[in-house]
């Protein structure tokens, strides 16, 4: 209290002494004990990682770029890109539906959206692999009536087939409800006006309602690719070739577990991360065109008010 | 414009006991309204009244629970079906509303369209005109509501009265037989509201067959042909603009009168 040196400065009238420009930078203590703790963490897990010999390292490096590996990354990439445009396809026809004034049809694809939503992905690629048990043949024909067509069960069923069926009603479901948000976002008088000029539904839904619902879907939408590509690395279970499954052919093999986990973890951090990245200029883009309009719109304002 | 030799016997439109309702409310009470060729209705009320949700109905924005509506004579919303009446097709209610033009209070352009796009999207898609003749119309009418030179602006970048006015050269585009305006000055800046009823009132005097819900007594005594006045969802007086205002013959009408007069020109909303 009696230090001179904290008190406040009480007149700054007096004398042109005082300039902040010339202030000194405030320590704050909690900041230094946490960056000092940051840095420890840090060390310690650098130091783990080089100095613990079971990474292997030299492994890692080896089977990097193997054929194997980089043909499991490609299918991850290729269950990614199916399951994201069926997904997306399948999905505004849900949110459609869901949207729709016919009950029956709405109920239909408010209970497909909670069932494929709510069931564990895993579950569902398990469940689709095992489909022959339920249903040794397939078939396309009347209901109740007469066959046209048929197949075994078995040999449309393949890992791929299971995989994409799995994958895709799952991401259906998630983007149905995304794009579910984005129409209800439209002002209902953009409906209306389409509707008063005579537009039929389809073209009041794709012209209209669905160009201005992009600016909500998109950014959840890159989201949903990411959550995608990391889920593909459940196909493994169904012996389908991914990324997970590559590496895991490796260990059985070799029983070097930890290192080929390493080399799938790479390559999964450097596609997140490159979507990541897509995914933040998407985003950009799009929020630069909204404050681009409002830049736009003061100018005008302002070229009104002088004029 | 049209077949003028019997735009005298059969109405644009003609309204008939409409009746619709929201739940237990009863927002149209039995409105019967006819508008002939080249008229101008306005149409004046508290709000409540049922005044927007007229106009609505008649575009067919709105289901109806009862009465009917004749655009040109044709039955709107429902066809015969054997010894009674069935919902149109959707197909059709769209071909129906094609032959009318729709203004909406919050304008409803299209903000990812320019102005030109919002034009001439309707003539172009919906009536099969071609894109020269339709961008040329669109000019035309841009020239005629004073924005020939906002044709490649986005709605956004336009003020309140700019926007509105390009909505109304929207609707005009397709060459309705009869244009709805629903309350179009009554979310304008004061001092925009002149130049939007301007552009109605050339629209008026070229020929347009006009439906105008609104606030703006003003508008309604010198360019409308026919006063409409609404209260609780029914047609209370429906008469000469001159006699609507110089000897209303209801209480509520009066009353109405005195009140919306007494505000300042503008601030009514």
């Amino acid at each position: 209290m009696t230090d001179l040196t904290t008190q406040p400065v009480r007149n700054p009238f007096a004398d042109r002494t005082v300039d902040v420009a010339n202030a000194r930078r405030r320590i704050h203590p909690w900041r230094v004990a946490v960056g000092i703790l940051l840095a420890l963490v840090t060390v310690q897990i650098v130091l783990f990682l080089v100095t613990n010999e079971r990474f292997e390292w030299p492994v890692v490096a080896e089977y990097l770029f193997n054929p194997t590996v980089l043909m499991g990354l490609a299918v991850s990439l290729m269950l990614t890109a199916v399951g994201m445009v069926l997904g997306s396809l399948l999905g505004t026809g849900l949110a459609a539906g869901q949207l729709s004034d016919f009950a029956p049809l709405r109920w239909a694809c408010i209970i497909f959206v909670g069932v494929f939503r709510g069931v564990p992905p895993l579950v569902q690629l398990i469940f689709w692999y095992n489909l022959a048990y339920l249903l040794p043949r397939l078939a396309v024909g009347v209901p109740f009536g007469p066959e046209l067509f048929s197949w075994p069960t078995n040999d449309l069923i393949t890992p791929l087939t299971a995989a994409i069926i799995g994958l895709s009603l799952h991401e259906a479901a998630y983007m149905a409800e995304i794009i579910r948000a984005g129409i209800l976002s439209v002002d209902s008088g953009q409906r209306d006006a389409a509707a008063a000029m005579g537009f039929s539904r389809w073209h009041s839904f794709s012209r209209v309602v669905l160009p201005q619902a992009m600016r909500v879907i998109i950014p959840p939408t890159g989201s949903q690719v990411i959550a995608l590509m990391k889920g593909t690395s459940l196909v493994s279970v169904i012996a389908m070739g991914d990324l997970l499954h590559s590496v895991q052919v490796i260990y059985n093999r070799t029983y070097e577990v930890v290192p080929m986990l390493i080399v799938a973890v790479i390559w999964y951090l450097v596609v997140v991360t490159a979507l990541t990245i897509v995914q933040r200029r998407v985003e950009r883009h799009f929020s630069r065109g909204m404050s681009r309009t409002a830049v736009a719109r003061r100018t005008v304002e302002r070229a009104e008010a002088s004029a | 414009m049209n077949d003028q030799g019997s735009e005298s016997l059969t109405p644009v439109l003609q309204v008939v006991g409409l009746r619709k309702s929201y739940g237990d409310h009863l927002a149209l009470d039995g409105v019967d309204l006819e508008v002939h060729a080249r008229e101008v209705v306005a149409v004046l009320g508290p709000s409540g009244s049922g005044k927007s949700t007229l106009v609505r109905c008649i575009d067919q924005l709105e289901s109806v629970q009862g009465g009917a509506m004749y655009l040109d004579g044709e039955l709107l919303g429902y066809e015969r079906h054997r010894d009674g009446i069935r919902p149109l097709t959707d197909a059709d209610v769209q071909r129906q509303r094609r032959r009318m033009g729709m203004v909406f209070q919050q304008f409803n352009l299209f903000p990812h369209w320019t102005v030109l796009r919002n034009i001439t999207e309707a003539p172009i898609k919906v009536h099969g005109v071609s894109p020269a003749e339709a961008k040329e119309r669109a000019m035309e009418l841009l020239l005629r509501v004073g924005l020939a030179d906002k044709a490649d602006a986005h709605p956004r970048q336009l003020s309140g009265g700019q926007q509105q006015r390009v909505a109304i050269a929207r609707a005009v585009a397709t060459r309705p037989r009869i244009l709805l305006f629903d309350e179009p000055t009554s979310s304008l800046d004061p001092e925009l509201v002149d130049e939007v009823l301007q552009v109605m009132k050339d629209l008026a005097e070229s020929g347009m067959t006009m439906i105008v819900v609104t606030h703006e007594l003003e508008f309604a005594r010198h360019v409308a042909d026919r006063c409409v006045f609404m209260a609780d969802g029914q047609v209370i007086e429906d008469r000469p603009s001159a006699e609507f205002f110089d000897r209303p013959e209801s209480t509520r009408l009066r009353t109405f009168l005195t009140r919306t007069s007494a505000a300042p020109a503008g601030g009514l909303v």
